[in-house]
């Protein structure tokens, strides 16, 4: 039971309860900006029936492959070739989440994740799914080499 | 850096390792390479700019605004120069500066696209509306492509926006935008789904929603495809706007049978149905019922409607919360009406029950159930409780031990029901031995609980995290209620969880919560900095630290948390603008106003104004007279009296106040009143504290001048127009102060995890208030002496008296530091937080009045010199030292020892605290297990610890005070 809807630049106040969770990363504005204004569409946000945003209270109700069954119905309509994202390597949970949702891992970016407290930076996963456009699934060929954040395009 | 098109340029070749070295930050390496360039091409123009550039990144800020303007004033029209202008201009935050340089390149080559989008997106970050719509015309009349029409359309909208005028915008900028549009149309030259998009936009602002319906609907609406359900949500929007219910209706139904968990289309759905009941409505003979197709119209059609949507919902894969808590808000809204029973919906308790029985292991039941309690009568709160707890499959291993879950899934509904009894109020109405009960089977639920979550991560949380959180909620309680050793168990039990679970910010919020109350802020630290928050959670949640940390002390922690916070309000500017230059270029038209609206959000933000006042304030202190002279530190800072920058009409209240979870019962929640109250509150003390920051700015703009001083009219617009301007701020400071107190009087309780007062209260209470306005008349009286020389008896008098006073008041003031921090009282350790706040304000207003006295002793030296002349002229063994030295002198040594002696007290206090040895102490504990008695003695320790590090902080900057004091003695 849930509102999904566009996010707004004010959802940025109210989102604490999910992005002080560890895994979750809060970026500087510029990324949020930049987001809203390229790819508004695929920003959204889920609301709970008592106006909370929906974050980590709210595992296991089949919210997760709700938004990305959402974000690959957008991409297929715009005739993407595949749809990636990037996770932390420890990120167990969510990994075994998304390979269940039919996504495999590309390749490792080298400490892309920045930490605090003087831990080391954490690697992610680029994980992939092809779409339809993809007959052969090339766009998802494991990289055999793992590769340095500012090395991805 | 720059786009290097034409690889055969040979002043490219030239200019590449300039280019290099600031790309590689070497701005030395590139000033040198730049000046022998133009030692052999002297016209090389761009070579100068990438010079410039290196100055600016240099420090040399002058320096490379002289060369830059060089260029510019030649007018340059290659892309060399004038995009390393325009990166410079950038960096030196004169964004204006590009438009001029712009606007002469289209002049001089009226036919480039290229420099006209320049210009264009150079008009966008300064927000020049009018230029903008005029530069998108320009451009598309050399190249007709249609984003270009429409940044130009876009830009009437934006003049609509900032019109002061509304009359104005709907008359004129929309109407225009709207021809504009309509032109396109008629010539169907309508391409992108953006533009489609602004059409709508313009329709909406200018209310013509029969209009925007069409467009939507229409052959154009076709277009707007990226967005999920654009058509539908837009087509939604303009049938609310329009009042056609029957359309709501039809809509929000259709796509509740697509997706019967949305809630919002519930909420359209219920909205509409009420709606056509209470206008009679039927549908129309023989025709459709409406444009969206069929319409619900009766109280029996929408039960019949939820009832479907719950079979249809059994058969699903995937259980579904959606038509159950439907069913709920149905029964809602019928009792609303006063009519549920006729419909058989059944019972809200037993649906509530079903509810629990088929998802209460899910972690948002409870969230969900929430929701709806308030359908439940007060009377059946305990059995509806004890229903719930029947269910849950728990057991026994020995009769009298407590039941416990056997599953992580019995756990969760065990969880939701303890979440539940809190929310109803049953803990709340327990005596002290009922709740310690409570408390010891939550703790030991707690641990238990643990140990289904043995192989969880430590970026994970543990399953029975809750019951430690509500066991801890339930002591603050108690703490509340007077139970002083209750606060040591909330931290004790928190520092338990923490260990297990060390990724629990609920956690650590209530830890920096609870330690801050007991004016412990060196744990405060580490636990906010583990939270890892930043951005935009600095205005969100910054307000934990930057609260507590100058107040109790610590100095070097506050500079630090309000350096934070204003890095990230300072790079906003740059940050959005950068951002409606590309919502323009992606077509995003929505967004631009909605990014403009951030910006100003935060610009005015509350938090923002906070620590800018606070952060000069705190550098004041801890610098003025001590490192740089106080009239260095203000000039350093911009200061100046008559400067006010706060948006006090405007301020926004960033301030995540609900980021505790909190399961007290309504009456008891943070409600809409308290945030009011406490942002009325946090205005009052920010102006406060803003006045003063401004008074004491105006110090320096008083002293001693070489003006005539026979009348404070001679002076125009001179050292008189000063004192005028401190006379009016220190009245304004007394109004801020009288509705500050008339504020207090209301005294109003926040909730304890609610809004944290601010410190105005001690401010008031402690004396410091009137220590410091005191300080402020004794400033006008001081001026009004320079002006009037020496003759009048009866000034000295009164600046003797005032002195006097001033004297007695910093001694009040000093009785109220005295005390001991922590004192073992029957067998409870006992905290005087209050004392370190009160220390810090006397550390704060000696500080001023040493301020004030050097204004005092700048004014009085060149009488004594003259008078010293005087004396050696006259060759008179007695010329009568006016009253005012022997009071000024006076002043200044009980000063000095009223310091002293507050020096002495901190190391009295700083010897206590060393030589309390509380792992000694044997506290009446007996809530304790052994296993927390380790964790009770780390909590006393981080307080003491944190207690010696603000009586040092506090200690060390008053030594420093007392050295000032020195340099007074005229």
């Amino acid at each position: 039971m849930t509102t999904l809807r566009a996010f707004t630049c004010d959802d940025l106040f109210r989102f604490n309860n999910i992005n002080l969770d560890p895994l979750t990363e809060t970026y500087g504005i510029p990324f949020y900006l930049q987001y809203l204004a390229h790819w508004p569409e695929y920003f959204i946000v889920a609301e709970a029936p008592g106006g909370e945003l929906m974050g980590y209270k709210f595992r296991r109700l089949g919210l997760a492959a709700k938004l990305m069954e959402l974000l690959e119905e957008i991409s297929e309509k715009k005739g993407g070739f595949f749809v990636d994202l990037f996770v932390r390597v420890s990120n167990q949970v969510a990994v075994n989440m998304y390979k269940q949702l039919g996504y495999s891992v590309y390749r490792t970016v080298l400490e892309y994740y920045s930490a605090s407290n003087g831990e080391p930076d954490e690697d992610a996963y680029d994980m992939r799914k092809a779409l339809s456009r993809d007959t052969e699934k090339k766009s998802i060929i494991p990289l055999p080499h793992p590769v340095r954040p500012e090395d991805i395009e | 850096m720059a786009a290097r098109g034409h690889v055969q340029d040979p002043n490219d070749r030239r200019l590449r390792p300039i280019y290099d070295y600031l790309d590689n930050g070497n701005n030395k390496m590139a000033i040198q390479q730049a000046d022998k360039l133009l030692k052999k091409h002297k016209d090389l123009h761009c070579a100068k700019v990438l010079k410039a550039i290196g100055l600016q990144r240099t420090g040399k800020q002058d320096e490379a605004y002289a060369l830059a303007q060089e260029v510019a004033a030649l007018e340059p029209t290659d892309d060399n120069s004038l995009q390393a202008l325009t990166i410079l201009y950038r960096e030196m935050h004169r964004p204006e500066l590009v438009t001029k340089l712009y606007e002469a390149a289209v002049k001089k080559v009226p036919n480039s696209e290229e420099y006209h989008s320049h210009l264009f997106m150079a008009y966008a970050r300064v927000g020049e509306y009018k230029k903008m719509q005029q530069a998108g015309m320009a451009l598309y009349k050399i190249v007709p492509k249609n984003p270009y029409y429409f940044w130009s359309v876009m830009s009437l909208i934006m003049q609509s926006i900032s019109a002061q005028d509304e009359n104005l915008s709907k008359t004129m900028f929309l109407p225009l935008a709207e021809r504009m549009v309509e032109k396109m149309v008629k010539e169907d030259k309508i391409e992108a789904e953006a533009e489609v998009e602004l059409y709508y936009m313009i329709l909406e602002r200018l209310e013509k929603y029969k209009e925007a319906l069409d467009v939507v609907r229409g052959k154009l609406g076709e277009k707007l495809t990226s967005e999920l359900q654009s058509r539908e949500n837009k087509c939604m929007a303009m049938y609310k706007k329009l009042c056609r219910w029957p359309e709501c209706n039809a809509l929000s139904r259709r796509l509740l049978l697509k997706n019967s968990d949305d809630w919002q289309f519930y909420i359209t759905y219920f909205d509409s149905v009420f709606q056509l009941i209470d206008e009679s409505w039927t549908p129309p003979p023989e025709e459709e019922h409406s444009l969206e197709g069929e319409v619900h119209y009766s109280i029996e059609q929408a039960v019949k409607f939820i009832e479907e949507r719950i079979t249809e919902e059994s058969k699903s894969s995937r259980p579904l919360r959606g038509p159950y808590l439907a069913k709920l808000e149905l029964i809602r809204r019928l009792r609303y009406r006063g009519c549920n029973d006729e419909y058989k919906l059944g019972d809200p308790e037993e649906l509530m029950f079903q509810y629990f029985k088929k998802f209460g292991d899910k972690p948002c039941c409870f969230t969900d159930l929430k929701v709806f309690v308030d359908l439940l009568p007060s009377s059946q709160y305990t059995k509806f409780i004890s229903q719930l707890l029947e269910v849950i499959p728990l057991s026994a291993t020995a009769e009298n031990e407590i039941a416990l879950p056997a599953d992580i899934k019995a756990l969760q509904q065990h969880l939701c029901v303890v979440q539940l009894s809190r929310l109803l109020g049953i803990y709340h109405a327990m005596d002290k031995k009922q709740k310690l009960t409570v408390v010891r089977e939550l703790m030991l639920r707690y641990r238990h609980g643990l140990e289904f979550g043995k192989s969880c991560l430590k970026t994970e949380l543990q399953f029975s995290d809750y019951y430690c959180l509500l066991a801890v909620h339930l002591l603050l309680d108690l703490w509340l209620e007077g139970e002083d050793t209750a606060v040591w168990q909330c931290l004790t039990l928190l520092e338990e969880g923490l260990s297990h679970s060390p990724s629990n910010a609920q956690f650590k919020l209530l830890l920096i919560r609870i330690y801050c109350r007991l004016g412990a802020f060196e744990p405060v630290a580490e636990l906010y900095s583990s939270l890892d928050a930043k951005h935009i959670q600095h205005d969100t949640i910054g307000y934990l630290l930057t609260r507590y940390a100058e107040s109790l002390g610590h100095y070097a922690a506050a500079s630090q948390s309000c350096n934070f916070a204003l890095r990230f309000f300072h790079s906003n500017q740059k940050d959005t603008s950068e951002y409606i230059i590309q919502a323009y270029k992606y077509g995003a038209f929505e967004k631009i106003p909605e990014f403009i609206a951030f910006r100003n959000r935060l610009n005015s933000s509350l938090h923002f104004a906070q620590v800018r006042t606070e952060r000069m304030l705190l550098d004041l202190l801890l610098e003025a007279n001590i490192s740089t002279s106080l009239e260095e530190s203000i000039k350093s800072m911009s200061l100046s009296p008559e400067e006010d920058d706060i948006p006090w009409k405007d301020l926004r209240d960033n301030r995540d106040l609900t980021v505790l979870f909190n399961w007290d019962p309504k009456d008891r929640d943070i409600s809409e009143e308290h945030r009011k109250l406490s942002l009325e509150e946090e205005t009052m003390w920010l102006r406060i504290r803003s006045l003063t920051l401004r008074l004491v700015s105006g110090l320096p703009t008083l002293s001693h001048t070489i003006q005539p001083k026979n009348s404070e009219k001679t002076a125009e617009n001179g050292v008189s127009s000063k004192i005028d301007t401190i006379r009016s701020l220190l009245q304004q400071l007394e109004a801020a102060v009288d509705s500050g107190k008339k504020f207090l009087e209301q005294k109003i309780q926040y909730p304890v995890l609610g809004p944290p007062p601010t410190r105005m209260a001690g401010f008031f209470s402690n004396g410091s208030c009137q220590c410091q306005t005191s300080l402020f008349y004794l400033v006008s009286d001081i001026y009004e002496l320079d002006t009037n020389g020496l003759d009048s008896a009866e000034i000295q008098e009164r600046i003797g008296n005032s002195f006097k006073s001033l004297v007695e008041r910093l001694t009040d003031l000093f009785n109220k530091c005295k005390g001991d921090l922590i004192e073992v009282r029957d067998g409870t350790l006992k905290t005087h937080p209050n004392l370190l706040e009160n220390l810090v304000f006397f550390v704060e207003t000696i500080s001023i009045a040493l301020w004030v006295s050097s204004y005092c002793d700048s004014v009085l030296r060149p009488f004594k010199s003259n008078l010293q002349k005087k004396k050696k002229k006259k060759k008179e063994s007695s010329v009568a030292m006016p009253p005012v030295f022997t009071h000024f002198l006076d002043y200044v040594t009980e000063l000095q020892t009223l310091t002293s002696n507050v020096i002495d007290h901190i190391k009295g206090l700083e010897i206590i605290l060393t030589a309390l040895k509380l792992e000694e102490l044997s506290l009446k504990d007996t809530l304790l297990l052994q296993e927390e008695k380790k964790f009770t003695k780390t909590v006393q320790g981080k307080v003491q610890s944190s207690y010696h590090h603000s009586v040092q902080e506090i200690g060390e900057l008053l030594k420093k005070r007392l050295d000032t004091i020195k340099k007074l003695k005229i």
